[in-house]
């Protein structure tokens, strides 16, 4: 940084690096010290916000990666997030350690993820979510009704995750576990991006044809996407199962889906910082906005009845004004900030 | 800025008198107030405050006051776990818990952080303190209520055939409980099954299935759903000229179903786990105080019925000096036939057992209202626990 009033890039490399100064470096080191030391000073229920953030991240960062770089909409995640929760679920209730049956569950999920990717090589846009929207019911009416594999409708009890014998069974333990595999999804899929497989991915998403007369492999690609971003989702769908300790078909409904494409869109879709912020937001939305309502009923009775009502109508509202007014998601604006601050008293 | 500041410290000021105040027994309460389910969550979270209330008036439980927490956590599982982990951080003793998706979800946490949990989900399997060693409920489950309407059926059958029965269910854990223990039940009865037919919670016709059904010609007819998806099938067997009798289930049959399917509701059957509002048991002269005399649907006294029931068990809890969740729990497997002011038949619920009666009301339905024809109590047979 000596002397110099910028950055400049002399190599691709360079360019590439995940961390371009000193100051970033040791910005999100401090981060994650405090990261790592804030559960102490926090409540339970502010830990557990923080596992459900954790394991937000990895199933945005994994949509991400298929939606958002490689350009293949996918209805059906909240489904494989539900594949990965069945699998380990199975293999752990079968005696199974925790870690190969989150792997095993990872696998399976990417197995799944990349049957229903086939379509994706015929189908783009609106009909590829079409068929994705299929998996996303067939997959569920599997969990459903292959009631002596899955439960059906009672579900599957578990128990928390226990590795070489030490049980994450309160929040506090848990959020370590949820936090590496946050922190290793995130890296995982940083690191794609900058592969050459990632570069393919960006190209398929921008335009396919071009892609094609480059000499990228269309289908192999496109599978590789689905089959990456189904693996990490069942890795989220196995702590999750793990982590609430109970799972049945009714939390892996379309909406769940939803929910994941709306936290990639309000990120910025194809940035991974996106989805991490996406995932913080839509995860503390409705928490702050029942202590809004929460507190606004101490103060006028009548008011809060209508405010709960309508929460889900400000949830939407909000979606709305994102894709009206930051289309480019959280991610810009963070870049906007960052710039701000950068550029201080000269701001152009 | 200055205003501001002085409705922050106003905030702080009530939070922290909030928390001086006397040691009282924390309750929390999980509710769906603007969820998929809020039609019927929202009445029985005003019955479970308003029974708060009541013995929050009458001085509390041994001079103990109530405080509760209340989160609306709109029937999405995340929202009622870190609903759960709030109240757990605050330190609650018991929990009022609501449907299906959030009791399923917190079996094992209540199990783990011995809470229990008193909620309106009714699902069989909660009944098993082997499956579930901190729920309870105050109503028969889904499975012995179908049962009891069967025998009901059964019993008040006066043709020399076999009497066809049919179900028709939403494809949904909370649908999907209670067949197969019906199924079996009809069939050791001596019913005839003729048909089984899938109406989702959200359809808005019912058509086709109904037509299938009707060529069967079944004399009666589960309909497992929730109250618009039962309007919808009522709605299109009246339209088809469908002369079974059609036995709606407790989530299907209330006020909003009267309302909703008009006429076509007149000779149906409704099952009901409680009185409803305006029968003549002490209880309600009490609700009837609390609301003003305005009419409340079935299940806010439901609602009211389960916190005066855990507050039973919490005052026996107290007697012995043991205001904790496994205190509470089992001062609760020691209730033998508490009545709860007559607005549900008397609660007992066993260390081995958590089926808290084996009785049902079975409700004529019509447009002016509901009236009871009979109360079917079942025998508590060991081999239909959990099932």
């Amino acid at each position: 940084m000596q002397g110099k009033c910028g950055l400049f890039f002399t190599t691709y490399a360079k360019e590439c690096q995940v961390f371009h100064t000193d100051f970033q470096k040791s910005t999100v080191a401090l981060f994650f010290l405090v990261l790592l030391a804030a559960p102490f000073f926090l409540s339970s229920y502010q830990v557990s916000l923080l596992n459900l953030i954790n394991i937000a991240v990895i199933g945005a960062v994994s949509l991400n990666l298929l939606t958002g770089s490689c350009g293949q909409i996918s209805l059906g995640h909240g489904a494989f997030i539900g594949v990965g929760a069945y699998a380990t679920g199975i293999c752990t209730l079968n005696g199974w350690p925790f870690l190969p049956a989150l792997l095993f569950g990872g696998a399976t999920t990417a197995l799944v993820g990349m049957i229903f990717g086939i379509p994706s090589l015929r189908l783009k846009g609106i009909y590829l979510a079409i068929a994705t929207l299929a998996a996303q019911l067939i997959l569920v009416y599997i969990f459903m009704h292959w009631t002596s594999v899955t439960g059906g409708a009672i579900g599957m009890g578990l128990d928390p995750p226990v590795i070489l014998g030490y049980s994450f069974d309160t929040d506090l333990k848990m959020f370590y576990l949820t936090l590496f595999f946050a922190v290793s999804a995130v890296l995982i899929v940083k690191n794609i991006l900058r592969t050459k497989s990632g570069r393919a991915f960006v190209a398929i998403r921008d335009f396919h044809l071009s892609a094609e007369s480059v000499g990228i492999n269309l289908f192999r690609y496109k599978l590789q996407a689905f089959g990456v971003s189904s693996f990490l989702a069942g890795i989220a769908g196995g702590l999750w199962a793990h982590y609430t300790m109970y799972i049945n078909p009714e939390q892996f409904e379309i909406g769940l889906s939803i929910q994941y494409l709306a936290m990639i869109i309000i990120g910025g879709l194809g940035s991974v910082i996106g989805s991490v912020f996406g995932a913080v937001f839509l995860t503390l939305l409705p928490e702050a906005l029942g202590i809004v309502a929460n507190l606004l009923s101490g103060f006028f009775p009548d008011i809060s009845t209508y405010f709960l009502a309508m929460r889900d109508g400000i949830f939407g509202l909000i979606l709305v004004f994102f894709l009206i007014f930051e289309p480019d998601g959280l991610a810009r604006r963070w870049q906007l900030a960052k710039s701000y601050f950068k550029l201080h008293p000269f701001a152009h | 800025m200055k205003r501001l500041f002085q409705i922050v410290s106003l905030f702080l000021a009530m939070s922290f008198l909030g928390g001086m105040a006397q040691a009282e027994i924390k309750i929390g309460i999980i509710s769906d107030l603007s969820g998929a389910t809020s039609d019927v969550g929202r009445p029985y979270a005003d019955g479970v405050k308003d029974c708060i209330k009541y013995i929050n008036e009458k001085g509390g439980i041994n001079g103990q006051k109530i405080d509760m927490m209340q989160i609306d956590y709109a029937y999405n599982v995340q929202q009622a776990l870190s609903a759960y982990n709030r109240m757990k951080s605050w330190g609650m003793v018991a929990l009022q818990g609501w449907g299906t998706a959030d009791t399923e979800a917190l079996v094992r946490q209540v199990a783990r952080d011995r809470i229990p949990n008193f909620s309106a989900s009714y699902s069989a399997h909660l009944t098993d303190p082997e499956v579930a060693p901190y729920n309870f409920f105050i109503a028969a489950d889904y499975s012995t209520q179908l049962r009891g309407a069967l025998d009901y059926l059964y019993s008040t059958w006066d043709k020399d055939r076999a009497p066809r029965f049919a179900l028709v269910y939403p494809n949904h854990p909370y649908g999907l409980a209670p067949i197969p223990a019906g199924k079996e039940y009809a069939l050791e009865l001596g019913f005839e099954i003729v048909g089984e037919e899938n109406v989702g919670l959200g359809d808005m016709d019912a058509t086709t299935q109904l037509l299938r059904l009707n060529r069967q010609k079944p004399d009666f007819v589960w309909v497992g759903g929730t109250i618009s998806s039962t309007a919808v099938i009522l709605k299109d067997a009246q339209r088809l000229n469908m002369d079974s009798v059609f036995i709606t289930n407790i989530w299907g049959s209330d006020e909003q179903l009267l309302s909703l399917a008009g006429s076509a509701v007149n000779g149906h059957i409704g099952l009901q786990t409680s009185v409803i509002y305006g029968a003549d048991v002490p209880g309600m002269e009490i609700i009837k105080e609390l609301t003003n005399g305005r009419h409340q649907m079935t299940h806010y006294v439901r609602g009211f019925a389960s916190m005066y029931v855990m507050a039973e068990a919490i005052r026996i809890a107290m007697d012995k000096g043991e205001l904790n969740g496994p205190g509470i729990r089992d001062a609760a497997r020691t209730l033998r036939d508490f009545d709860p002011m007559g607005l549900t038949p008397p609660i007992s619920f066993y260390p081995d057992d958590h089926r808290p009666n084996m009785s049902v009301k079975l409700y004529r339905l019509s447009q002016e209202g509901m009236e009871l024809i009979s109360t079917e109590t079942l025998e508590r047979r060991a081999d239909w626990l959990g099932k």
